[in-house]
């Protein structure tokens, strides 16, 4: 075993949520921050995200994923963040003592402070239970993603799409530009879950079917995908209705069923978990409920743009810069709970009286409605999505008119 | 006169827009949005749709690159656009924003790198 290395700020994982968290720790003052990645290159999964459309806000220009990449690599770099690359985190203790391995054997880091950033991750088949054969043929939108755009291969030619996230929809214009035939986009909610950018400019400007309030019943074939069932659902049970059942002829089955936190290091730490986000629960400097274990990005909650993951991820590498340098946040502080028509909030909890965002998604489509966080901030919006990420931006002046030790943000109709 | 739909994505609205043209082509009338800047953009999106093209060209001894229109082109030209450059092979070394290919279809966008590559040995 070789020697232990010691660190004040290590980052896991070097997608947009590391880059941006290793790159403000530093800035923040951190003297030794490290950034550890498990591929070959700084970035994660913008690179295989070759449309534009990123950096619109953070940057104020319209990137590319591999452009965004690029910007915040450089950054990384010139600020002198210490990068491991080809190097897998596979244990985290509360303590923050991290195990990882690389070409070089196993090796342990003892880091003052950690930001967890290792994305998410897609959800399978098997969680939207699909029946049918188990043919070749059923890929995640994200992997078929990188076979186009990384590897350069087409994964089939005549395709299906259940669900209508993003990266699915993304597909759908990749793929018909490549010469496949995308034959639907399959949805079992009344509206498309991505963004409309999305759905006008990959599905509408290819006239791609798009079958709402349907879903997948069934796959055949018994080697590759030959066909797949679909059916319109019960608007209030979403349960397939028989004898609107059709079938597709098709090669190809795309999975975009929605992400899921890659969250296996956090338990292993002791971090508690939100039910609800998928992610840790944190304050808002991102500090999770294990001391000096902060998280940012799509680990913490799914995201709809790259630009809020950075900000955010920004976040958890100052507050890590922070806590590196011996500086707590103290107290209690206050529960920030999501009531009537709220999915979720985060952070969970506010322990200072700086000014605060709120990041919260609503649990349904819903027109003219107020969001109102406790008595202390209240806004009308035209309308308000799932899809759509919401942010409260709460000022000292408000937090200060807290009473009581709870918040409850929630939705008025 | 003739009615023209536009889906407006400057928010999460998603406004509907129905515009009226009349016979010269001209846009008379407005129906279904609710901002200013929407009417614009829905205003843009009737006269002269435009996207930026993004596609992937395979490299000399294998994988790919990522490239990108460095201008937005006519709406109409997406498919056209990856046809054209399907017959390209590009040879490493490369750097993020050289251009691979000088005005696209006529179109006087430039086609460009969005990564680098190194030089294989």
């Amino acid at each position: 075993m070789a020697q232990t290395l010691e660190v004040d700020v290590a980052v896991i994982g070097a997608g947009p949520a590391g880059m941006a968290a290793a790159a403000r720790a530093k800035e923040a003052g951190a003297s030794r921050v490290l950034l550890i990645e498990r591929q070959e290159q700084l970035g994660g999964l913008l690179h295989q995200c070759i449309h534009n459309g990123f950096g619109l806000f953070y940057f104020g220009e319209d990137l590319t994923g591999p452009e965004y990449a690029h910007r915040f690599a450089e950054r990384v770099m010139d600020l002198g963040v210490e990068v491991m690359l080809e190097t897998m985190v596979t244990r985290l203790s509360p303590e923050r003592e991290i195990t990882a391995v690389s070409k070089e054997g196993v090796f342990r880091i003892r880091a003052k402070s950690v930001v967890l950033a290792m994305g998410c991750r897609e959800r399978t088949r098997d969680q939207v239970q699909i029946p049918g054969s188990r043919p070749a043929g059923i890929f995640t939108a994200g992997t078929a993603q990188r076979m186009v755009n990384v590897e350069g291969l087409l994964p089939g030619r005549r395709i299906v799409i259940l669900g209508s996230g993003d990266v699915g929809m993304i597909m759908a214009r990749r793929l018909l530009l490549e010469g496949a035939e995308v034959l639907a986009v399959v949805e079992i909610l009344p509206y498309v879950g991505g963004l409309i950018r999305n759905e006008v400019q990959c599905l509408h400007d290819f006239q791609v079917p798009l079958f709402l309030e349907h879903t997948v019943t069934k796959v055949h074939g018994e080697r590759r995908v030959e066909a797949v069932t679909i059916a319109r659902v019960d608007r209030s049970t979403r349960e397939p209705l028989p004898g609107t059942e059709r079938t597709i002829e098709c090669d190809t089955l795309l999975l975009s069923v929605g992400l899921i936190p890659e969250n296996e290091l956090s338990r292993m730490a002791g971090v508690l978990l939100d039910p609800l986000t998928g992610g840790a629960v944190v304050d808002e400097s991102r500090q999770s409920s294990v001391p000096g274990i902060f998280a940012g990005g799509n680990v913490l909650h799914v995201h709809d743009l790259v630009d809020n993951v950075s900000s955010e991820a920004e976040i958890a590498g100052e507050g890590a810069a922070r806590f590196a340098q011996g500086i707590e946040e103290g107290g209690e502080g206050i529960a920030i709970r999501p009531g009537e028509g709220i999915r979720y909030v985060v952070p969970q909890r506010i322990r200072g009286r700086q000014p605060v965002t709120l990041y919260l998604r609503v649990k349904d489509m819903a027109e003219g409605v107020r969001v109102r966080v406790g008595d202390i901030w209240e806004r009308k919006f035209r309308v308000v999505k799932p899809s759509e990420m919401l942010k409260v931006e709460l000022s000292t002046d408000e937090l200060s008119r807290i009473e009581g030790r709870e918040l409850l943000v929630e939705l008025e109709r | 006169m003739k009615e023209e739909r536009i889906i407006c994505i400057g928010c999460p609205m998603g406004c509907r827009v129905t515009l009226e043209v009349d016979e010269r082509g001209e846009v008379v009338g407005f129906k279904g949005n609710r901002c200013k800047e929407g009417k614009e953009y829905v205003l843009e999106e009737y006269r002269n749709p435009v996207r930026v093209l993004t596609t992937t060209l395979p490299v000399e001894g294998g994988g790919t690159l990522p490239v990108r229109t460095d201008r937005p082109i006519p709406k109409g030209k997406m498919r056209e656009g990856v046809r054209a450059l399907a017959k390209l092979r590009v040879r490493p070394p490369v750097s993020l924003g050289d251009v691979i290919l000088e005005d696209l279809l006529g179109t006087g966008a430039n086609v460009v790198a969005t990564a680098a590559l190194r030089e294989r040995r």
